[in-house]
């Protein structure tokens, strides 16, 4: 099984000889491979306080581990495919893998997929606030577990 | 019924599925998410986007006359096109579009009522096809400075206590943000309104389905209820100049006031900016400030 390193050069290397268009019509495919939430985290949703603030948008996070392993469950908006997608291939790199290897997604992963000049400035730090959010809540799972 | 005092600049989703393949019109998608556009835009609609196309990427200003020729010519533009735009968030960006092209003197311009949200609602479809139009031919004229309003300007109008609308939310005019409730990267050192502002939040434009009001209740808002003059020169502002530019539309082309200017430096410039005034609290407060200390160096 590859690693979560490896998940993630294998996505950035996906990105990296795109066009602009080609790269925009890849991430709209991670976005609509995003599965709808289950009843449960439905139920979840309600109750809990799971939307990120820091998001232009409605954005709800579980940053998640289960027996040392990392899951990430997501449900954004549907008129915001791209906070969409990216939160998809964040869950892609990490659900499974141990859960201390989310550490390893690095913060400026928006710019190395070559996605920062696509999406402009103002929108590539809402994007990397999500991947700070998501490094610290799986951290924090992680510390609660030990 | 009064009508808009242009009516032909705002067409329905209707309108522009009937000229879908008229070889005049080109229709323009703005979003505030790009990847909209990709997922499914309307057949034969081209993507402009406020921030990687009209933005100078080095410089805080719009793409100069030389760049804006080169993208209409290559989103198959020309100086005779009809120009639709449309767009998500209740059309704040197609409004922003919209006034960029009018910036560089572009004749025939159009909103789609309602944007995405009422194409959806009216049951049009979308499509994903890529669109490459034939390339047009175009000559922008200078930036037309009378839909603009820079910082020192702004000043000036502040100063002589001429009609200024903040368009943001009551907690941004208020000083409570200094960013709008969702937006964190786009905050100021200093949260309030420009002295003299008027608080008229843009939604107070639209309707549920994304259309805007009727000329009868805008005219109420605006003329009636705020007793703002359409002669008076007017300045209108939001954070970065979006939201405003909507409010601009409305004033300018749906109410016919003479002389309408958007700010688009907007909060992001002006609670970042050293020695302007500025006011707290809900009520719009005077058009002096405090008066700045006269110091040298």
């Amino acid at each position: 099984m590859t690693s979560v390193q490896e998940r993630i050069e294998a996505i950035i290397g996906e990105f990296a000889d795109l066009d602009s268009r080609e790269k925009l019509e890849l991430l709209v495919d991670f976005a609509n491979g995003l599965p709808p939430l289950s009843a449960e985290y439905e139920a979840r949703k309600a109750a809990e306080d799971r939307r990120v603030h820091e998001c232009q948008t409605a954005v709800f996070l579980w940053p998640d581990v289960e027996s040392g392993r990392a899951r990430l469950v997501a449900e954004v908006a549907p008129e915001a495919p791209t906070v969409k997608g990216f939160v998809a291939i964040l869950a892609e790199a990490i659900n499974g893998h141990p859960a201390v290897d989310a550490a390893c997604i690095p913060d400026d992963l928006l710019e190395r997929m070559g996605l920062a000049d696509v999406l402009g400035m103002l929108r590539s730090r809402g994007l990397r606030a999500i991947v700070g959010h998501v490094k610290r809540g799986i951290a924090a799972k992680t510390a609660a577990s030990a | 019924m009064p009508n808009y005092a242009n009516p032909d600049v705002l067409v329905s989703t209707e309108w522009v599925a009937g000229h879908l393949h008229d070889p005049k019109v080109r229709i323009v998608e703005s979003n505030e998410d790009r990847a909209l556009y990709t997922q499914g835009h309307i057949p034969g609609a081209v993507e402009i986007d406020w921030m990687v196309d009209l933005q100078d990427q080095n410089w805080r200003d719009y793409i100069d006359k030389a760049a804006f020729e080169k993208l209409c010519i290559e989103r198959g533009i020309s100086n005779d096109s009809t120009v639709v735009f449309y767009g998500d968030k209740n059309n704040w960006w197609a409004c922003y579009a919209f006034w960029v092209f009018k910036l560089y003197g572009h004749g025939d311009c159009r909103i789609m009522d309602g944007g995405r949200k009422r194409w959806d609602l009216d049951g049009r479809g979308w499509s994903s096809d890529r669109v490459n139009p034939a390339r047009g031919h175009y000559t922008a004229t200078e930036q037309d400075g009378s839909i603009r309003a820079l910082r020192d300007e702004v000043l000036k109008h502040q100063k002589a206590g001429k009609q200024l609308l903040d368009v943001r939310s009551p907690e941004e005019y208020r000083g409570e943000r200094t960013h709008m409730p969702d937006y964190p990267n786009e905050g100021a050192v200093r949260g309030g309104h420009i002295p003299g502002a008027v608080n008229v939040p843009w939604p107070m434009n639209c309707k549920e389905d994304g259309t805007f009001k009727s000329a009868r209740d805008l005219e109420k808002l605006y003329v009636r209820e705020l007793r703002m003059k359409r002669r008076s020169p007017t300045i209108a502002y939001c954070r970065i100049g979006e939201r405003s530019s909507l409010t601009w539309f409305v004033l300018k082309y749906l109410l016919g006031f003479g002389n309408v200017k958007n700010y688009d430096g907007s909060w992001l410039e002006w609670g970042n900016c050293v020695r302007v005034p500025i006011a707290k609290g809900g009520e719009p407060g005077g058009a002096a400030g405090p008066s700045a200390t006269t110091t040298s160096g």
